[in-house]
């Protein structure tokens, strides 16, 4: 045996002295350790137990070798041969991490810990079996199997069948033996399917419509009304929401302040655009991980929709800024891994997952592939064509002359928001420096920048530069973070002190010579350009600046100076007007042209570790960008590809064909939104914790059809049983539009609600679908039917959020202010979406708080919703303005209004028995009361 | 016919279900129930996964009755929960944690201080800002900070060496409030209420009395439902603002709102002949029903004019100043909430810092002499008069009260300063009332109250005592969400069984 002389000559001296105070203990073990005798009676007493043949705590067993080299649950090695450091077994039998001590209850004594160590540090001989090595175990879970198309049922009734959904929806029903329900009538149907297409009830004339079409021909009427929903602009606001929700989308970050994104809201535009353009889902998922590299900047505001804590808010201990970091990122992988992969990808942060196939070093691997992106905001990129991206094409040369024109009668300073950008001739040097005017001073970020490398920081800390400040003033806090890329409350503070005239400055020395000719300078400038609806936004805490360069013979040169070009602008009205000129663009760019916009930012991506335990203070190996291990998730990146690459390439690996997960996650996410209940109905867990799909093959079936589809979703011909060959459009893969149409054209979609007994006593929570059950409808469809009802509904789609709370302090809750007046006569999705904020009308309708995936909402009954939905100041107005438009539309007629405001609110007439009530309430109370409780009805809120 | 009580609650007035489930040809009334059970399935597979590997129970409440009183998981030392919230980190080591040592080393800076914690740079050690005492037979030592509660340490149970994963408020707030740092998990409220439902079927069952300044910083977080149903959700009201939207419309009469009701009433007991059964239908009439009760019993649980002269004055409700004032209101709106058997009440002793005039919560970063006074000032009489009230009405024999603050302070100050920054090492809440060890502490911190020392007790914990105080297996009481079966204790948490009379 090969030892290492000097190790074994101090586990000896080790040894030795054990022996010293424990004379008892002969001799033993003297050289060479034999398994059998030294080791494996230390592991059968102490550990097999809890980690042998019968138990494996945290899927961990010490009773053979591969075993030990495995691990367990903490993803981690136990035994690493010949590595005690990296060994978990040691750390946790020398109690070295209290969170990790083995045996839990007696501690080994210091004898048997040194054999241990020692048996590691010697290559851990087990005798027999050292040829074994660990191998990956596939996972034989469902969801992780590739896709295959399955075979429509062939047994099967097929009479109510009108396509292929249907078929294997009937051949199971047929199993159990039930049947479906008969379709529902035309009124039911259109508001149904307007509901669950739009968002959106049906007017009164396209009810009116529809039953005389339908009448004519039923199938031909209702197969134009989907299509016709699917193509109105309100489609894309209705799915846009389901996938806010998934995703936790909201408008503020939530933790301390709780303050707003400033056009955050973009990313909402984008994903109800993308929803009404049937964007391919492949594209959708490629453009919000890294819709920079394609043009659509506005898209990765998926990336950090999730609430975040500002570093400023951490406080200043480096490690709770770690900790801060670490959780940020794991915000981005749970959106990530609940919208798109359907598994809880979190659950892998401090440990293998329990359940599922994922170790904690895909997890860490796929931090890596996300390590460029920070929250904050960036000026999306826009492809050629966007009307921002013309918009600013037209302003940025009229930029560029005013700026050739002041470049030669000196520097000058653009203020734009947040920062203040001082412009000099290009200079080359090997070292600059900024003094200050004004003994206190208080900057959170300075940058240069040269032509050559446009808008890369040269004194970025991670650039190869020194930097150095004045040490004679009575404080200088924190000169770090001058250049660490993070804008925010945390600055470089500087005070002279009371009777000093030295002033601040701060100098970067380069390794080489650079060229330079601007700098940005700014004291908070996160504030300006990530938030809004902040009092006091954008101070200015700096002053008046010299900028200096050193020249080769080691002099300081001056090459501007602020306070001179004041006085230069004041000389030279020519300056003056170029200088507004560039102003009065900057800010129209900033408005209508490319803004920035809280859709995140990119840093430089630094080295990823597996963080043991999930904590930043004990970083393992490192890990490479990559996908699931289990999903062949290989991105061949290099360790220093860039953060772009990294993004795009772990979007190519989730939409390929092979990808088992993200065609099943989305078409039974559909299938939820369609039916209420997905075919898995726990949609962003396809894990071993979620559910078993009802239907898998009906599920593989729609997977595959999205992915490659072949049939165009018409009705069958009426033997039931003959697969459609020509089709009537063409058709695309991944298209969200083609799944939508396929699951409500089939009759499944189209039957009555009704219960039925012999059905419910089989099935009665409806998952065969033999009925299309009955279900309370969101927040926002009570809100926008109410005001579609009232006339007042604003379509105008997209664009800034409307508000209903105040401008607020930096520490102070949201207040609502107005939740009522005609500003906020637009669709509930445009409503400024706040984490943990109650708008006091319609958040206690399961509204998601933000703070947590929604990947499906409660339905809950509360006490409260019944008291806003019968007193907020919203309903008493909506009631009156609906019962003002009947009225006006029935030209005075009292009964006729009545029946209007039956059909504004309920898409149907009234009964007689009803019309004697409501005439008589209408009389004594008021036309308003008889819409205030059709408001409040059951009939109204449920879909059905 | 004759319904036990609550079955009228349930909506039953409206549609004599039973005969209607007779004529419909549905023999079984237990068909609701079925389907309900069956909606409840679709969460998580049969075969149900856990971290633990225990057996979830997951409470079965009905979409018709969401608030019906359920069972404990075993007997319930406590019935009712109180919980006295105090947003800004309380000083442990100026209240509760007497530190002599402190007083020695005053103005020095021993080695160990560590150069810069939450706010910046730190300072030398300051004695207590208040002079301990002995106090009660017990001879507990506490500050004259807080005489009024001082007095009563007899029947505390304190634990001191209690540590968090943070030093920031919200996330601290967070933390003890939903058992985890970041956004959006339920409350501890909302578990119980969850896991209970309540007693008293006219009130809501789990009320968060926010101070008088306005919500603390994590806002609704500290008593929301995050991801489970809304129904669980606190109710926001205190004694000087009602429920929003509780009342009627100015513009309406009574008689207007009556018909309206009447209305309603007909419209859905039409549109349920064509769902019989339908549990979640009757559920929303029901709500209207309970909502209806609401508009009476919450002014009436609001008003306090009929309380006596002396209990006035012993809350202080005349006395001090004006924060105090509303405070002692709230108060003794908590007492009579739990007298009306409502499962949960969190009433909170400080707000967000924009909130009020000058001093808002406990944090003191600078001048804590001053800020913990007027704090205290507000804080003390009241509180202490509501658990003598409690106690004297025998309400605290099935009410566990919880006096809870997100950290505690360090045993220096700020860096020239007068102030003591956040300690997320060591603090101190303690806990009185039903199923409560009296007069007891759990833990200790070291010399300094730096770090816990001795019986460390993390915010798990204490959360998993809470609740098996309430007669619920904190590995137990789950709901899936996103992949797990989630817990008010995550993976982690013993119940301290030391503290449990």
């Amino acid at each position: 045996m090969i030892t290492n002389d000097t190790n074994s000559k101090t586990l000896r001296l080790i040894t030795g002295v054990a022996c010293a105070f424990l004379f008892l203990i002969p001799l033993l073990h003297a050289d060479e350790i034999d398994f059998h005798r030294d080791i494996l009676p230390i592991l059968k007493e102490n550990c097999f137990d809890c980690h042998g043949p019968d138990e494996q705590e945290s899927e961990f067993r010490v009773d053979n070798r591969v075993s030990l080299l495995k691990g367990g649950d903490l993803g981690e090695p136990a035994v690493v041969p010949g590595d005690i450091a990296k060994s978990v077994l040691i750390t946790a039998v020398s109690y070295e991490d209290s969170n990790l001590e083995m045996p839990p209850d007696d501690k080994l004594s210091e004898e048997k810990i040194a054999l241990l160590r020692r048996w590691v540090k010697e290559g851990a001989v087990w005798p027999g079996q050292m040829q074994a090595k660990v191998e990956r175990e596939k996972s034989d879970h469902w969801s992780f199997q590739p896709i295959a198309r399955p075979r429509l049922p062939t047994s099967r009734s097929t009479s109510m069948a009108r396509n292929e959904v249907d078929i294997f929806l009937q051949s199971k029903l047929d199993n159990e033996g039930i049947s479906v329900s008969p379709e529902a009538d035309p009124r039911t149907l259109i508001r149904r399917a307007s509901i669950v297409l739009t968002g959106l009830p049906p007017t009164t004339e396209q009810v009116a419509d529809f039953q005389t079409a339908y009448a004519r021909d039923a199938e031909k009427a209702y197969a134009g009304l989907v299509d016709d929903l699917l193509e109105s602009p309100h489609f894309g606001e209705r799915w846009a929401q389901h996938w806010l929700d998934v995703i936790r989308w909201a408008e503020t970050n939530g933790s301390e302040s709780n303050m707003y994104r400033k056009n955050a809201w973009i990313y909402r535009d984008y994903v109800i655009r993308s929803f009404n353009d049937d964007k391919p889902y492949d594209r959708f998922i490629a453009e919000q991980l890294a819709g920079d590299t394609l043009g659509t900047g506005d898209a990765t505001g998926f990336l950090v929709a999730g609430p975040h804590v500002p570093p400023a808010t951490v406080g200043r201990e480096p490690s709770a800024q770690r900790q801060a970091r670490a959780d940020r990122l794991d915000e981005v992988l749970q959106t990530i891994g609940a919208s798109m992969m359907g598994v809880t990808i979190g659950c892998a942060r401090c440990h293998n997952h329990k359940f599922d196939p994922i170790s904690i070093k895909d997890y860490y691997s796929m931090t890596s592939a996300f390590q460029d992106v920070e929250f904050g905001s960036r000026i999306p990129e826009y492809s050629e064509d966007h009307p921002r991206r013309i918009g600013a094409s037209e302003l940025w040369p009229e930029i560029a002359k005013s700026r050739r024109l002041l470049r030669q009668t000196g520097p000058w300073v653009e203020v734009s928001l947040g920062y203040d950008e001082l412009h000099f001739n290009p200079v080359e040097t090997t070292a600059v420096r900024v003094e200050f005017l004004q003994p206190n001073i208080r900057v959170d970020e300075l940058e240069f920048f040269g032509r050559k490398q446009g808008n890369q920081n040269l004194v970025d800390h991670l650039e190869p530069v020194t930097v150095r400040q004045n040490q004679n003033l009575a404080e200088a806090n924190e000169l770090h973070v001058l250049n660490d890329g993070e804008y925010g409350t945390m600055a470089w503070t500087c005070k002279s002190g009371k009777g000093n005239r030295e002033r601040p400055w701060v100098e970067f020395a380069f390794d080489s010579p650079r060229s330079l000719d601007r700098m940005r300078i700014s004291t908070n400038r996160e504030d300006s350009l990530v938030t809004d609806y902040l009092t006091g936004l954008n101070p200015k805490g700096f002053g008046k600046t010299i900028v200096k360069v050193k020249t080769e013979d080691g002099q300081w040169q001056q090459v501007a100076h602020t306070g001179n070009i004041e006085r230069n602008n004041h000389q030279k009205p020519e300056r003056a007007a170029a200088l507004a000129e560039i102003q009065k663009r900057l800010e129209l760019l900033s408005e209508e042209g490319l803004k920035p916009s809280f859709i995140g930012r990119f840093i430089r991506p630094s080295n990823s570790y597996v963080l043991r335990r999930g904590s930043p203070e004990n970083p393992g190996d490192e890990v490479l960008p990559a996908g699931l291990a289990e999903l062949n998730g290989e991105l061949g990146l290099a360790p220093d590809a860039s953060g772009k690459k990294r993004r795009a390439a772990f979007a190519n690996w989730l939409i390929q064909k092979e990808n088992p997960l993200t065609a099943r996650v989305m078409v039974n996410r559909i299938w939820h939104h369609v039916f209420g209940t997905g075919i898995v109905s726990t949609t962003s867990d396809f894990g071993k914790a979620g559910t078993s799909p009802t239907h898998p093959e009906l599920l593989d079936w729609l997977a595959s059809e999205f992915i490659e589809p072949t049939v165009d979703g018409r009705p069958l011909t009426s033997n039931g049983d003959e697969v459609r060959t020509e089709s009537a459009r063409p058709l695309s893969p991944w298209s969200t539009k083609h799944m939508i149409r396929l699951m409500v054209m089939s009759h499944a979609f189209r039957q009555q609600s009704l219960p039925r007994v012999d059905c419910l006593q089989v099935d009665a929570g409806d998952r065969l679908l033999w009925r299309y059950a009955p279900r309370r409808v969101e927040a926002e469809v009570i809100r926008d039917s109410i005001l579609q009802a009232s006339g007042s509904l604003d379509n105008t789609i997209g664009g800034r959020s409307y508000r209903i709370h105040n401008v607020k302090k930096r520490y102070a809750q949201w207040e609502v202010v107005d939740n009522h007046g005609p500003q906020t006569w637009r669709r509930l999705i445009y409503q400024e979406r706040m984490r943990r904020v109650d708008d006091q009308n319609f958040t206690a309708f399961d509204f998601p708080d933000c703070g947590q995936i929604r990947a499906r909402r409660p339905v809950s009954t509360t006490p409260l919703q019944a008291l806003n939905l019968m007193n907020s100041e919203f309903v008493v107005e909506q009631s009156k303005l609906i019962a003002q438009r009947a009225r006006k539309e029935t030209g005075g007629d009292e009964a006729l209004a009545l029946k209007r405001c039956f059909q504004l609110l309920l898409n149907r007439e009234p009964a007689i028995d009803e019309i004697e009530l409501c005439t008589e309430i209408s009389q004594q109370e008021g036309l308003d009361i008889v819409c205030r409780a059709l408001i409040n009805s059951n009939e109204f809120a449920f879909l059905q | 016919m004759n319904h036990p009580e609550h079955l009228s609650l349930r909506g039953r007035r409206l549609l004599d279900r039973r005969n209607f489930l007779h004529t419909a040809g549905l023999s079984t009334a237990g068909l609701a129930l079925t389907s309900l059970l069956a909606a409840e399935g679709l969460l998580g597979d049969d075969d149900v996964k856990t971290v633990s590997g225990k057996q979830p129970i997951r409470p079965s409440f009905s979409a018709e009755n969401p608030y019906a009183p359920r069972e404990s998981h075993f007997e319930a030392a406590a019935k009712q929960l109180l919980v006295i919230y105090c947003p800004g980190a309380v000083s442990h080591i100026d209240t509760f944690d007497y530190k002599p040592a402190l007083t020695k080393l005053h103005g020095q800076k021993p080695p160990g201080i560590p150069a810069v914690t939450f706010e910046g740079p730190t300072g030398t050690i300051a004695k207590p800002f208040w002079e301990f005492k002995p106090r009660g037979e017990t001879g507990k030592m506490v500050s004259d900070l807080l005489p009024n509660l001082a007095r009563q340490v007899d029947d505390f149970c304190f634990f001191h060496a209690l540590t968090t994963d943070t030093s920031a408020h919200p996330q601290g707030e967070n933390f003890m409030n939903t058992g985890f740092t970041m956004e959006g998990f339920p409350s501890l409220g909302a578990w119980v209420t969850y896991a209970l439902g309540t007693e008293n079927q006219e009130l809501p069952a789990f009320v968060a009395i926010n101070d008088p300044r306005g919500m603390a910083r994590s806002g609704k977080n500290n008593f929301g439902c995050g991801f489970l149903p809304a129904a669980f959700q606190g109710t926001d009201f205190n004694a000087k603002r009602p429920p929003s939207n509780l009342y009627r419309p100015q513009s309406y009469s009574g008689r207007t709102d009556k018909r309206t009701v009447e209305l309603l009433q007909r419209l859905n007991a039409k549109h349920l002949q064509q769902y019989p059964g339908d549990a979640n239908l009757a559920g929303r009439i029901a709500s209207y029903e309970l909502a209806g009760k609401m508009q009476t019993s919450v002014p009436e649980v609001m008003g306090i004019s009929g309380e006596t002269e002396s209990t006035l004055q012993s809350y202080g409700v005349d006395s001090g100043s004006d924060l105090k004032q509303e405070y002692a209101k709230n108060c003794i709106l908590a007492r009579r909430l739990i007298e009306q058997g409502v499962r949960v009440v969190q009433l909170f002793n400080g707000s967000d810092p924009a909130g009020g005039n000058g001093i808002t919560n406990w944090d003191s970063h600078a001048n804590i002499a001053q800020t913990h006074a007027l704090q205290a000032e507000i804080m003390d009489q009241p509180t202490a008069a509501l658990i003598a009230d409690l106690k004297q009405r025998g309400l605290l024999e099935h009410t566990l009260v919880v006096w809870a603050t997100e950290f505690g302070r360090m045993p220096f100050l700020q860096a020239n300063g007068t102030g003591r920054d956040h300690n997320p090492d060591a603090f101190t809440c303690f806990l009185t009332g039903a199923g409560v060890k009296p007069g007891f502490s759990h833990g200790e911190s070291d010399q300094f109250g730096f770090k816990a020392a001795v019986d460390t007790t993390s915010v798990y914990d204490f959360n998993a005592t809470l609740l098996h105080l309430m007669g619920l297996d904190h590995e137990r009481l789950t709901y899936y969400h996103n992949g797990l079966e989630r817990r008010l204790t995550n993976v982690h948490g013993h119940v301290v069984k030391e503290v449990l009379a």
